[in-house]
């Protein structure tokens, strides 16, 4: 799967977290980060980890989410690394 | 030892109420003798399983809110949506729907309260709100994702603690409204809308707080209705106009119902100097225990007890009683004979508010002050609907050698209990809620003196 597109997948997800800025949604990069940027709040990061679960059909190991960084290509790169685990 | 403390007023109220937009309409309704109570599908859903099928409920879109559903789990609301706009995402993320009414009713009370941004905010505020129950439909699902489902504790949602916890209530009101004063839920089962305002009254009076918002919520929860209907206690075989009959020689059950109740309270002599509006003053409010180890039976010695530590501060005979009055068989007929025992058999009147909405538990103390603050308002006596036929003959315990009580049927007291809302001057009005473990309440309200 591409970046890109596991990129769009997020967005897609994030569209529907409505304690997320909306508005910051239309430019979202690698670089975005969740909690400054998307003014996430730090409750809200569990819930989309377990959409993008579902989303992307894999499971993180708890390990992996513990030490997830706030960027978006922090999750991509998790994403990526879980499913190439198989 | 009774200390004399200061003078507190009650300047802002709002609610919500089954089958009603408003405030205005809750009045309206109220005093028009209309019943509020249903059908409800949700219990109509379960077929046999249920007992009872008639309940006073709420629905989210007549509160104004659209459920957001998980995209995990089906019938898990994610969050909620309101409509009308009043209450930013970020609040909503960590309310169950109580909490949401308990957060709606508190931006009414203060709008009536006409309190400032920094009153609101002011060390001197304090929030003092609960529920007679969990907030079911959030545990509902999130356990089951658990152990039904398989599933992580993650997918059951991240904030099953924060829309589920005691004091969910209070703590979702601080959050949106800021105040830095003290912010608690105390518990009392059906007592308790009544006791947290008790509280915030008593935190007022002795110098704590200049201010507080207080009351009881419950909200719609199949849950909560079961629990009860499994007690065999819910009114049943009635229409659901006529199914809260208190006092009703035919009664069989409480209806169980939900709703919200907040009140704005104030120091009065702040309120009086910048010009609020006074609704109310309460007078005193005074709360015991049974005392006799019975976790649902109510007790006359415990209710006599009530009056007198009621009346010892006030003085005031009431122009009306509000009663608990659930329409319950044992409760109703020992609370009538508890307060004829105390005041008489003449010059005053009984009203039973739950005999329009049913029980509201957790929150019908706050919403039936509410009422009887309309009475006081309105100068009318709201009624004790389907009151229609009263026991000619004595109740069993009154037949018991250790009963120490009137010694008349439930029929001698025919002019005490109205069954139209009628208008009459009222200066007082004593507000009673009970609740299971044999914890009682009492509140005396009066016009602003």
């Amino acid at each position: 799967m591409e970046r890109q597109e596991i990129i769009n997948g997020l967005v897609e997800i994030l569209r529907t977290v409505r304690t997320v800025n909306q508005e910051k949604l239309n430019s979202v990069t690698e670089e975005t980060d969740f909690i400054s940027d998307l003014k996430t709040p730090s409750t809200e990061m569990i819930n989309i980890v377990a959409k993008i679960e579902q989303k992307f059909d894999l499971e993180f190991d708890d390990d992996d989410i513990d030490d997830l960084g706030s960027k978006i290509k922090d999750t991509v790169n998790l994403i990526i690394k879980t499913q190439e685990k198989g | 030892m009774q200390l004399k403390g200061r003078k507190v007023a009650i300047v802002g109220m709002g609610g919500i109420f089954p089958n009603c937009t408003d405030l205005a309409d809750f009045n309206q309704k109220l005093f028009s003798n209309q019943s509020l109570i249903r059908e409800w599908d949700q219990a109509l859903a379960h077929g046999k399983k249920v007992r009872s099928s008639v309940s006073g409920y709420i629905t989210e879109e007549e509160a104004g809110l659209e459920v957001v559903w998980s995209t995990i789990f089906q019938n898990y609301p994610d969050t909620y949506i309101d409509k009308l706009s009043r209450i930013p995402d970020g609040n909503l993320a960590t309310a169950d729907i109580g909490s949401i009414w308990a957060m709606l009713n508190t931006l009414d009370a203060i709008k009536m309260a006409n309190w400032t941004t920094a009153e609101t905010e002011s060390e001197q505020t304090a929030v003092v709100i609960s529920s007679g129950s969990a907030g079911n439909i959030i545990l509902r699902n999130a356990w089951h994702t658990f152990f039904e489902l398989g599933a992580k504790s993650r997918q059951g949602g991240a904030h099953t603690v924060d829309r589920t916890m005691i004091f969910r209530e209070a703590a979702n009101v601080s959050c949106l409204i800021k105040n830095k004063g003290v912010s608690e839920s105390i518990g009392s089962a059906c007592a308790t809308g009544l006791g947290n305002i008790g509280h915030a009254y008593r935190l007022i009076k002795y110098g704590f707080q200049d201010r507080a918002i207080a009351g009881g919520v419950e909200g719609t929860a199949l849950e909560t209705f079961i629990g009860f209907d499994a007690m065999q206690v819910l009114s049943r075989g009635f229409s659901p106009q006529e199914s809260s009959r208190p006092f009703d020689k035919n009664r069989n059950g409480f209806v169980c119902s939900f709703g919200g109740g907040i009140v704005a309270l104030e120091e009065y002599e702040m309120a009086k100097s910048r010009g609020a509006k006074i609704l109310a003053v309460i007078d005193t409010y005074f709360n015991n225990s049974d005392g006799d180890g019975d976790m649902f039976y109510p007790s006359f010695a415990g209710q006599q007890r009530l009056w007198k530590g009621l009346l010892q501060e006030t003085g005031h005979r009431p122009d009306v009683v509000k009663v608990h009055g659930t329409s319950t068989p044992t409760g109703d007929s020992i609370e009538l004979l508890s307060v004829v025992d105390t005041l008489g058999e003449s010059g005053y009147h009984i009203s039973a508010p739950k005999s329009q909405f049913g029980h509201m538990l957790g929150a019908a103390g706050a919403v039936e002050l509410i009422s009887s603050i309309m009475m006081l308002e309105n100068q009318m006596v709201l009624p004790c609907l389907n009151s229609v036929n009263l026991n000619p003959e004595l109740e069993n315990f009154q037949t018991e050698p250790s009963w120490n009580g009137p010694m008349k049927p439930l029929e001698a007291y025919r002019e005490l209990i109205p069954q139209q809302a009628f208008a009459k001057e009222i200066n007082h009005i004593t507000c009673l809620n009970y609740g299971f473990g044999g914890t009682n309440s009492a509140m005396s309200i009066s016009n602003d003196y």
